[in-house]
């Protein structure tokens, strides 16, 4: 099947102080694997924008976003029954391991990581969803989270997620960590992962503009035997093996 | 052949529908969205004779009418195109032309004669990559080495050879003459327009600029390109491959109008993948309700 659609907006609110969630309904259901992402042409726009899949009930997709330039803005706008032009779905999807996971969302991060969660309660692996945000008002409605930090403890621990990785690595003994967030986030986790002897699956982000590996305009270094190559966060990633990273700094 | 079909003097194509390079891959990428043999042709991704890594930090960054890229040629190489790629465009049929770069006269006539040894039936020369800081650049920009790199280029390949203009230089039209004296059955233009771009932001009383310099491309340079093409249309023989901004029918119709006989989609292939395929149809369906007997008809009409 050709990956573009012609689809209508089935629901859009806005889940917390700065985050919406839209679902869209294509004509036919659209099946998408955890770390996959869908973009979406936005009127006028030359750059299709990438989103991580939040959810996908009965093939419907459902992604959240915050409203942080000219695209997001457009979707936004958009209302129920409005038509959406989108591609995808696009990109590898986290390889989903039969192990206790430890799963980490930074910001609006939380949303492919929760959309990970759902498989793996399906598959009943073991696992610990831990997520943080700026304050309480941040934290997107309906997302079931084990583990929340706020960076001015309005909710949950206090601070980034990242103070309290260390501490259950120790409690929880996780054989794997899945994750998403800013690259720094990112960078910490995988560098925590290699300490600790732990497999780490990171989702990163970059600006893109074909999204299927042809333009080579997201590329990001990684190691592959022993040497440096590029690889496109669009079709070689967005998920990618924290200690295959070379982190910028 | 069809009611589309162009002949470009040495190179017959099913439609005048093609994709620019560094926009549609090597091959047959895009069949995730289209049928891509219905293409008139593809060019592929720029080649060189060793594989290039491109360039480091920020590739591409949207602007108010199109993007600005800083790719820097990444490519597989010659061998791995014709080993690889190759198998992958006559499995499925695709009419492909090999765009080709290169930082000296050598590389280049070594990729030739390359393409000479597969009997790859046509070529373009990217002669104008403005994110390379080899001579690259300089041999679309001076006519004398235009012509030399041309020329060398003819004496080895026998095929269709193309060269895609830059349109940043004074005269466009003495770079085509060049390029048509020294041998070549067609030129393309426009390659991209040099542009920066400044995105600011203030964080604590401090700007944080993201600089991002580069190729321009998009709907914004289609004025430039079309200039371009109608310039060269006076002063040359050979074909001319409109590129620049082309999204919708009238464009494509515009770029007729202007003296191009077959055109490049480049940057709406990102934001709609489909634009190829669905231009062919459009134009396909044009040709029919307006009575035109053929391409060349409408094509007359318009530049009447």
């Amino acid at each position: 099947m050709k990956k573009i659609y012609k689809a209508k907006v089935n629901k859009i609110e806005k889940v917390s102080s700065s985050s919406y969630f839209i679902e869209i309904e294509c004509e036919n259901p659209v099946w998408v694997e955890a770390g996959q992402f869908i973009s979406i042409y936005c009127n006028g726009l030359t750059l299709r924008r990438p989103f991580s899949v939040y959810s996908n009930n009965d093939g419907k997709i459902g992604i959240l976003f915050k409203e942080r330039g000219k695209g997001t803005k457009y979707i936004k706008s958009l209302k129920v029954g409005d038509d959406i032009d989108i591609a995808g779905p696009f990109g590898n999807s986290f390889d989903i391991k039969n192990k206790k996971a430890l799963l980490i969302g930074a910001g609006i991060g939380a949303a492919p990581i929760s959309y990970l969660k759902t498989k793996l309660d399906n598959e009943n692996i073991e696992n610990c969803f831990i997520a943080g945000f700026l304050n309480k008002d941040e934290i997107p409605k309906g997302m079931e989270i084990d583990k929340i930090c706020t960076d001015d403890g309005s909710f949950g621990e206090k601070g980034s997620v990242l103070n309290y990785i260390g501490v259950i690595i120790h409690e929880y003994k996780p054989e794997v960590i899945y994750a998403c967030g800013p690259h720094i986030v990112l960078k910490i986790i995988s560098e925590l992962g290699e300490k600790y002897g732990i497999e780490t699956q990171v989702a990163m982000e970059k600006v893109m503009a074909c999204g299927i590996g042809v333009c080579r305009g997201c590329v990001i270094d990684i190691k592959k035997d022993g040497k440096i190559i590029n690889a496109t966060v669009c079709k070689d990633g967005p998920v990618f093996k924290g200690n295959e990273v070379v982190w910028e700094s | 052949m069809g009611k589309l079909s162009v002949n470009l003097g040495g190179l017959e194509l099913k439609n005048p529908i093609m994709t620019a390079s560094g926009t549609y891959g090597y091959a047959n990428e895009f069949d995730e969205f289209i049928d891509v043999s219905k293409i008139g042709a593809i060019v592929t991704k720029a080649i060189s004779l060793y594989p290039r890594a491109g360039n480091k930090h920020i590739r591409i960054t949207e602007t108010e009418a199109g993007m600005i890229n800083s790719i820097g040629l990444e490519n597989v190489g010659i061998e791995k195109f014709i080993e690889v790629k190759i198998p992958e465009l006559k499995q499925n049929n695709i009419n492909y032309i090999m765009n080709i770069a290169g930082s000296t006269i050598d590389e280049y006539v070594q990729v030739a004669k390359k393409c000479e040894n597969e009997k790859i039936k046509a070529i373009e020369l990217n002669v104008s990559c403005p994110n390379v800081k080899s001579g690259c650049l300089e041999f679309g920009t001076d006519e004398n080495s235009l012509y030399e790199l041309v020329s060398a280029v003819r004496a080895v390949y026998s095929g269709f050879l193309i060269i895609k203009l830059t349109p940043n230089v004074t005269s466009i039209e003495k770079l085509g003459i060049a390029a048509e004296k020294a041998g070549a059955n067609a030129v393309s233009a426009i390659n991209t327009l040099k542009g920066t771009s400044i995105k600011l932001e203030l964080i604590n009383g401090k700007y944080k600029k993201t600089i991002v310099q580069g190729g321009y491309s998009g709907k914004g340079i289609k004025p430039v390109a079309i200039n371009a093409v109608s310039r060269l249309y006076k002063v040359i023989n050979i074909p001319i491959i409109g590129i620049g901004g082309i999204e919708t029918l009238d464009d494509v119709l515009e770029f007729f109008a202007a003296g191009a006989e077959a055109v490049q989609i480049g940057t709406s292939n990102f934001t709609h993948p489909d634009t190829a395929e669905r231009l062919v149809e459009e134009l396909d369906e044009y040709i029919n309700k307006s009575g035109f007997k053929s391409l060349d008809e409408l094509k007359k009409e318009l530049r009447a």
